[in-house]
């Protein structure tokens, strides 16, 4: 396995050796790397405020080792990954499975070195942003958010942070939509900005809700709630399946489930499900690919009537005006 | 009607006069929340990049106000997003336009060199997104697309054109939308309004220089229920034109929408298609010396009158059937090349 030792950092410093470490070259945003290692977008920005952006969205041709060992210890990554399959990150101290069903959501300081392994034929989809500490405390700050010993947090010299987390859907959502935008010009870098400060918005929004921490919820029981997360996605054309199957599925009672799935969720299975599946139509709405009444029997829905009237709850506009003013 | 009268910059100093006259509280520098007399509500000003500034605004009046902005020294754009339930005026040069989603057009862009003002509709919530964005960063960004694209878009904007205005687009509609459910109080709004202005400012130029956002007509069931068809008549060039009704109902679409369709794919009505297709055929047989007479291919391609291929042979290939026909050869002078298995 190749191992390579690179670091990031909240200034650009640290793109031009990782592209030569990965045997590539710098090119305007991109990191542009042969393909018979790595196949896809590297794309970095500076979005100002000591605040770097890193899309990634590759596929592996090559069993790694990225090894990460930052010459600078001023900055905490926030990294966002919605890879399908698995990923192991580890450290000294933990060993995680890491990917869209695992955790996705890991905020790391920097002065942790990590172990990111791929294994050849997976494909990583993340994104990243490294923000500098002292801004890290100044948002905090700002947003009236208690850290747990805030000061040691932002000393490198005391503490180290570690968070491991579940994204909420939104944010899911915000980076998938970035998927869409061909990378590269003037107008990505708006969209890409504009991801970091909504997934910025999203995280400390998070953080000041003192809603119960995943860490808290038994390790079993987690990992049984996001099977059926999982389950009721990969099953979004289908109509919802009764809270009795999932939570047999889940082998807990129901009102076990349904109480465990909106503390991790934060939302009940049902809504869940619902959002997930106008967002679905919504993206098979862009396309225009189907009419109204096609997507709405694609999706399930008893009648148009029914998915209209959702739709617009949802978002404020029916499917046709959607349509219409695209 | 009370009336103010303030000016915007793209940063939050602006703000001071407005509050005072208005008798307002300024919070933060970011937060006007206004007096009673006037209405419920407030406005929310943030500063995202140098040059682009963005002002929420989210208010019930209860009395009329007309704000008249003047103009100012700095080069700025203002894109005005309106998603009242009510039409709101907009007074420039003494022209009302009204705007607001509610009659289709939202959004409204307007040089801050021109002055302008703005009369919110009474005892309706008024939520409007200002975009403040410096004109040479504008310019920047529609100068990086090639130019000949950008004389053939919608919008040009220009110095002599005061006002633009159009509707909003379903997605930038979508986020300011979802502003309406979050408090501006909230401490997560403020990039949260940050993500949305630069996504809205995306959107915006990704609509006016994108010349892949116009619309693909043909779905892609369509065009693949098109091609089925034309496989269909290729594979029965022997056989005559089975008829457009016929065809249409294999596709699954009405005969009109067949044609239309079909002349866009292959830009020819699918009898010409069938007809062209069968020449080409015919001369490959008239080329292949297996028939004595002409007649005998006119009834394998299923013709009936000589006379009527002939026509239409010639319209393809301006010459005569007969000239290209090689006639059966029944002795073999050469002895068979290939070796039977």
């Amino acid at each position: 396995m190749k191992i390579i030792e690179h670091s990031y950092g909240a200034d650009l410093d640290w793109v031009k050796p990782f592209a030569n470490k990965l045997g590539g070259k710098v090119k305007g945003n991109f990191i542009i790397v042969p393909e018979d290692t790595f196949k896809g977008t590297r794309y970095f920005l500076d979005c100002g405020d000591d605040i770097v952006a890193y899309y990634v969205d590759v596929m592996n041709n090559k069993d790694v080792n990225l090894v990460q060992k930052n010459t600078k210890k001023d900055f905490i990554g926030i990294y966002y990954n919605i890879t399908e399959g698995d990923v192991k990150y580890s450290s000294d101290s933990f060993v995680l499975n890491v990917g869209r069903w695992k955790y996705n959501l890991l905020v790391i300081d920097s002065a942790l070195d990590t172990n990111y392994k791929i294994k050849a034929g997976s494909r990583s989809h993340a994104f990243c942003i490294f923000m500098k500490k002292t801004r890290m405390a100044y948002f905090a700050k700002k947003n009236n958010i208690n850290f747990k010993n805030l000061n040691k947090i932002t000393d490198s010299s005391k503490n180290t942070i570690i968070r491991f987390d579940r994204m909420s859907d939104e944010s899911y959502h915000l980076i998938e939509e970035l998927q869409r935008f061909k990378p590269g010009g003037p107008i990505y870098d708006l969209n890409i900005r504009a991801t970091v400060h909504l997934l910025l918005s999203n995280f400390f929004k998070k953080m000041s809700a003192t809603r119960i921490i995943i860490q808290t919820v038994n390790k079993l029981d987690l990992e049984r709630i996001i099977e059926t997360q999982m389950f009721l996605i990969n099953n979004i054309e289908e109509s919802f399946p009764s809270i009795e199957t999932m939570a047999l599925k889940a082998n807990m009672s129901e009102s076990k489930f349904k109480n465990l799935f909106k503390k991790i969720t934060g939302k009940t299975p049902n809504t869940f499900f619902m959002e997930n599946k106008l967002m679905e139509a919504k993206r098979l709405l862009e396309e225009n690919q189907f009419s109204v009444s096609q997507i709405s029997d694609r999706l399930s829905f008893t009648n148009n009537s029914y998915f209209a009237s959702k739709f617009k709850a949802h978002f404020g506009l029916s499917p046709k005006t959607f349509v219409n003013q695209l | 009607m009370k009336k103010f009268t303030h000016f915007y910059s793209l940063t939050p100093e602006w703000q001071y006069q407005l509050a005072k006259e208005m008798g307002g509280e300024l919070i933060d520098n970011k937060i006007i929340v206004l007096p009673e007399n006037l209405g419920e509500g407030h406005s929310f000003f943030t500063q995202i990049t140098p040059g682009i500034s963005a002002l929420f605004m989210d208010f019930v009046l209860t009395t009329p106000i007309k704000m008249n902005r003047l103009k100012s020294d700095n080069e700025l754009y203002i894109f005005h997003f309106d998603l009242s339930d009510h039409p709101s005026i907009i007074k420039i040069d003494n022209i009302d336009y009204k705007i607001g989603s509610s009659i289709n057009l939202g959004l409204a862009v307007i040089s801050n060199a021109i002055e302008s003002s703005f009369k919110p509709a009474i005892n309706e919530r008024t939520i409007a997104l200002r975009l403040l964005v410096d004109k040479k960063l504008l310019n920047e960004f529609i100068k990086n697309h090639p130019t000949e694209e950008y004389a053939k878009r919608k919008i040009k904007i220009d110095k002599n054109v005061p006002y633009y205005y159009d509707n909003i687009d379903s997605n930038s509609l979508l986020l300011i939308q979802s502003l309406k459910s979050k408090s501006v109080f909230d401490a997560s709004f403020d990039p949260y309004l940050k993500g949305i202005s630069l996504k809205l400012l995306g959107n915006f130029l990704n609509r006016y220089t994108d010349s892949v956002a116009v619309k693909n007509e043909i779905t892609e069931v369509e065009t693949e229920a098109i091609n089925k068809t034309k496989t269909y008549l290729l594979d029965h060039l022997y056989n005559p034109f089975p008829s457009v009704p016929f065809l249409s109902k294999m596709a699954g679409m009405s005969p009109s929408k067949y044609k239309m369709l079909f002349k866009k794919e292959f830009n020819s009505t699918p009898n010409n298609f069938f007809v062209q297709e069968k020449m080409l055929l015919a001369t490959k047989l008239l080329q292949s010396g297996d028939y004595n007479t002409l007649t005998e291919i006119i009834y394998e391609l299923n013709y009936s009158k000589l006379s009527y291929f002939c026509t239409k042979y010639y319209d393809l290939f301006h010459r005569k059937p007969s000239e290209d026909f090689v006639k059966k050869n029944r002795v073999i002078k050469k002895p068979e090349v290939y070796i039977k298995i």
